[in-house]
């Protein structure tokens, strides 16, 4: 059954209404606002600084959606998404500079979209890979193989041999204009917010989509209860190691993606934190949603943004506080988590779900 | 298509089938989570081959077919088929006991059974050595039906198969069985449920159902785009009304609810253009929304209020035909975007163009209530002998005190005693192997209703009562008890009343409280209760239905008002013969079992003892032994 709220007299004649995307003109009207919002609305009003913080949220997301895939809807807890992020990443970096791309491609500027494609199946690739032992092992252990994957991948693979390719050193720099797309070199805030929103949509539509199928219903079953799943007659393995396909893929996009509001790439970018970070942020924005991803970046990334506009003035009286802002942000991420743990277990999504409840059962209770 | 006497139900179903064919959809069912189409075509398919089906089963003109189940696509095939083969169909309560089904079955000479599944088929069984005419069952759930083999058991896709065959062989017999019929033919076999005797079988021909519905749609037009849900048992003239001779004569979509149980939430899904429902239905849809206001926060408590507020006053002045000024119809449209629009979302009333009442007499407040909403909501007065419907309000017209004028074609008077007497071309043929209750009915081809009642200044009607429920009060005036049952009713926690009082010293009343409303107030009060009588005895409770009962008494006359009342152990049940199965009171048969709280209510007692035994629908019965406490009233 749908799962929206239908007005009475809205009702399915088949299947096809009932998983559809926008049900009600409300929804479609609220959407078409929406896009109003981001593709006319902030490019228009925000200034450089605050389409960055849009980026770090649409990069947020991007690693985030992954993350719930494993975590919120297939129940695999992972601890080591960064290291898929680090290999979109890398790949596309590799791509991009070390390739010997034919000439047409370099000048239709497809070099970069097409690195992004194959970033995002080498990461899938390489998050299958770890997620093998997810076969035979599950919460707690598998806690541990996936953050075997973060030191294996980007302490020991990529800072000691990959970094070592062309003999650059630790970093490798993009030289400006090598991130193009198409006609359009990638060179400023608003383009990188145009390609992330692209591919921010792009994302959710195939995790939506995905949900709404049979693969969708296979993981969530294996969330629930993995011998059920299994008795139910669905290849858990099978479908665990789709999910880490997809997921990785998905890091691998946002890797991709994140080269091109860099100037330049090293280990530092993807630390085991960042992994965990992203565990946090679907916490915050509810296990098992994709609003929930979406709301936890924004909340992470706002927050983040506006306690160090708050530390800045400060900087004056207490130097120090600048200094060891990295040390206040762990801090405050941590008591994030812990009050969210505490008052909202269910995240934000769920209060959303609540406000919109609040106004759908108007003006009664239930 | 003009509606002649030549036509009749299954010439006129030709006929829609064959404009709509398969692009427009005849009914819906919803199965698995969604509304399932069936378009006309396949409705015709269907039809057609149960109808074969049957002729190659023995069928005859004129032969009886017997219909029990819930509402489903299969029910309305069937009787549509039965009609087509030129059978007459006879609708039975889902819920009747054993011994009704076997009155009805074995009154009406029943050929042919169409039962739903294992649990009609069991029922079917269990008379069937008692109704010899009886031949074959017919079953079209497998649920469970895999044990049985005997041979007077046969599926519904068999009879399909069997009418397959007989369309092979003799291609264009089902047109011709047709054409051959006349509208004065009997189509309908119709037990009227009878609050005093036995059932009664009203025969009604394809010419009656097919005129009212005519003579309805003539003032209240509906159109084929419009959805309707049949939820209520087709053994109630209403849903014969709407379903077949309205909704034929329309062609508008018919949905049919996934399950009994689901059937309010379904309503909502769909939200029907029409609806016609007993009382008891806008009864419960009030209680619901008064029982959630009380659970609601505050914010939303006082916008309710605000907006029943500016909804009764606009409501107001509509029945008292004044004009709406400006400001109050702004004040209106600031309520219904605001609170009403998703209020009567929840109700599934977003789109009721007309919404009726009939059956049974409807409250003055509920039926405020829902004008006070914005709600189309009608009277309808008729009886099972005139194929549903004599009187109804007219839109812009509607007094909630009276059931309004007669439709076209149909002549309304009062006869010297009181008593409603009507005339049209949907008066019945008779009641069936029953000539003395018919000649006590139709005299000179007027048709004696047995209510009473009288024609107020508007020409509107006024039903009293029925003529031998009158009550006289002690200052000798009279009385219609049900007037004061409806009002006591408004309250939330009182879901039956029984008012006694004719030609005593005052007036009383027998409540049954509502268990699940008066359960959970009770809950929040923190007042421990076991089952259903021990609530009903909490000293609490009575006082809050005392309080509910002052509530009521305060727009009464002196003579009228209630003075004492008493909670009784138990709901009334149609179960226990104490209501008829469209849940009216059956006053003579209370009187008789009840004989003892009576005489304790006008003695000067404060306790009745009560020994008695209780059925459960199982059949299974159990003892009761309790003292029922009796409150007086002061004023």
């Amino acid at each position: 059954m749908s799962t929206t709220f239908l007005p009475c007299g809205d009702y399915h004649e088949n299947y096809k209404q009932d998983h559809a995307w926008w049900q009600t003109k409300f929804i479609k009207l609220k959407m078409i606002l929406l896009f109003a919002v981001l593709f006319v609305g902030i490019p228009l009003c925000a200034d450089s600084y605050w389409l960055s913080v849009c980026n770090l949220v649409g990069y947020t997301v991007l690693g985030a959606l992954g993350v719930q895939l494993l975590i919120g809807f297939c129940g695999q807890l992972t601890l080591g998404h960064a290291a898929f992020i680090a290999v979109g990443a890398y790949t596309s970096t590799l791509l991009v500079l070390e390739f010997p791309w034919p000439k047409f491609l370099l000048d239709l500027g497809l070099a970069y979209p097409v690195s992004i494609i194959v970033a995002a199946i080498a990461a899938g690739m390489w998050s299958v890979l770890f997620g093998l032992p997810s076969a035979k092992v599950k919460g707690f252990y598998l806690i541990l193989t996936t953050m075997a994957a973060q030191f294996i991948t980007v302490d020991f693979v990529i800072t000691q041999y990959v970094s070592q390719i062309g003999g650059r050193g630790q970093a490798f720099s993009l030289p400006p204009g090598t991130i193009k797309v198409g006609p359009w070199i990638i060179d400023s805030n608003l383009k990188v917010y145009l390609m992330m929103l692209a591919l921010v949509i792009l994302c959710v539509a195939i995790i939506t989509n995905l949900l709404r199928s049979r693969v969708g219903r296979a993981w969530i079953a294996i969330r629930d209860n993995d011998i059920s799943a299994e008795v139910m007659g669905i290849n858990v393995v099978k479908y665990k190691l789709f999910a880490f396909f997809v997921a990785g893929f998905i890091g691998g996009i946002a890797g991709a993606f994140w080269i091109s509001n860099l100037a330049a790439i090293s280990p530092e970018h993807f630390p085991w934190f960042w992994s965990l970070w992203l565990v946090g942020v679907i916490l915050i924005g509810g296990a098992g949603s994709i609003h929930g991803a979406i709301f936890g970046s924004v909340f992470m990334v706002v927050v983040m943004e506006l306690l160090q506009l708050a530390v800045i003035p400060l900087a004056d009286t207490y130097p120090k506080l600048l200094m060891d802002f990295l040390f206040i942000k762990e801090a405050a991420f941590g008591l994030a988590i812990c009050i969210f743990l505490i008052f909202e277990p269910n995240g934000l999504a769920y209060r959303w779900w609540q406000v919109k409840n609040y106004f759908n059962l108007w003006p009664f209770s239930y | 298509m003009e509606i002649t006497k030549d036509l009749t139900i299954p010439k006129l179903f030709l006929e829609r089938t064959e404009t709509y064919g398969k692009n427009r959809v005849a009914m819906r069912e919803k199965e698995f989570g969604i509304w399932k189409p069936i378009t006309w075509h396949d409705y015709l398919e269907n039809v057609k081959y149960i109808a074969l089906g049957l002729i190659s089963l023995g069928l005859k003109e004129g032969d009886k077919v017997a219909m029990i189940g819930d509402n489903r696509p299969e029910g309305l095939w069937a009787e549509m088929a039965t009609l087509c083969s030129r059978g007459i169909a006879v609708w039975l309560f889902q819920d009747c006991l054993m011994d009704e089904v076997k009155y009805i079955i074995d009154h009406s000479d029943t050929r042919f059974l169409f039962g739903e599944g294992q649990e009609e088929v069991d029922k079917a069984i269990s008379i069937r050595e008692e109704c010899p005419k009886l031949e074959k069952i017919i079953w079209d759930d497998p649920k469970g039906m895999r044990n049985y083999h005997e041979d007077y058991l046969i599926s519904l896709k068999e009879v399909r198969d069997l009418g397959k065959k007989l369309e092979q062989e003799k291609p264009g017999l089902f047109e011709e069985t047709i054409e051959k019929g006349h509208g004065n033919e009997v189509a309908l076999l119709f037990y009227t449920s009878g609050t005093t005797s036995k059932p009664k079988g009203a025969l009604l021909s394809h010419w009656n159902l097919l005129s009212m519905g005519k003579n309805l749609m003539s003032i209240d037009p509906c159109y084929e785009t419009d959805d309707f849900v049949s939820y209520l048992p087709f053994a109630w003239i209403g849903e014969q009304m709407m379903s077949i001779s309205c909704g034929l004569q329309i062609g508008f979509t018919i949905n049919f609810p996934e399950e009994p149980e689901t059937a309010q939430e379904n309503i909502r899904e769909i939200g029907p253009h029409v609806m016609f429902a007993p009382p008891r239905m806008y009864e419960q849809m009030t209680r619901t929304v008064q029982v959630k206001y009380l659970d609601a926060g505050w914010i939303k408590r006082k916008c309710y209020e605000f907006s029943t507020k500016i909804g009764y006053h606009i409501a107001n002045l509509k029945f008292e035909k004044k004009s709406v000024p400006w400001y109050w119809k702004l004040l209106g449209w600031l309520v219904y975007f605001g609170v009403q629009k998703k209020l009567k979302d929840h109700l599934g009333l977003s789109r009721v163009r007309y919404a009726y009442s009939g059956g049974a007499a409807m409250g003055p407040d509920h039926f405020r209530f829902f004008h006070a909403l914005g709600v189309n909501l009608k009277q309808i007065y008729g009886q099972t002998e005139i194929a549903g419907i004599s009187v109804v309000h007219r839109n812009g017209d509607i007094k909630f005190d009276t059931v309004g004028t007669a439709l076209p074609e149909t002549e309304v008077r009062i006869t010297e005693d009181g008593e409603i007497i009507s005339k049209s071309p949907s008066v019945f043929l008779g009641y069936y192997k029953n000539p003395e209750a018919t000649k006590e009915t139709l005299q000179n081809g007027w048709l004696y209703s047995g209510d009473r009642g009288f024609v107020d200044e508007d020409g509107h009607l006024v039903v009293f009562d029925r003529s031998k429920d009158v009550m006289t009060l002690p200052n000798g005036k009279p009385f219609a008890p049900q007037y004061l049952e409806t009002r006591l009713k408004f309250s939330p926690y009182v879901r039956d009343s029984w008012v006694i009082g004719d030609k005593r010293d005052y007036i009383t009343a027998v409540l049954c409280i509502d268990y699940s409303v008066v359960g959970k107030w009770a809950d929040e009060k923190k007042l421990t209760y076991t089952s259903y009588p021990e609530l009903s005895q909490k000293p609490e409770v009575y006082n809050l239905i005392e309080n509910q009962i002052l509530q009521a008494n305060k727009d009464l006359p002196e003579a009228a008002r209630v003075r004492k009342f008493i909670n009784l152990y138990k709901e009334f049940d149609a179960d226990d013969d104490e209501l008829t199965r469209t849940r009216k009171l059956r006053r003579a048969f209370v009187t008789q079992r009840y004989a003892d709280i009576i005489e304790a209510l006008y003695t000067d007692t404060d306790t009745v003892n009560i020994d008695t035994t209780i059925k459960y629908e199982d059949g299974r019965s159990s003892h009761i032994k309790t003292d029922l406490y009796i409150r007086k009233l002061g004023d």
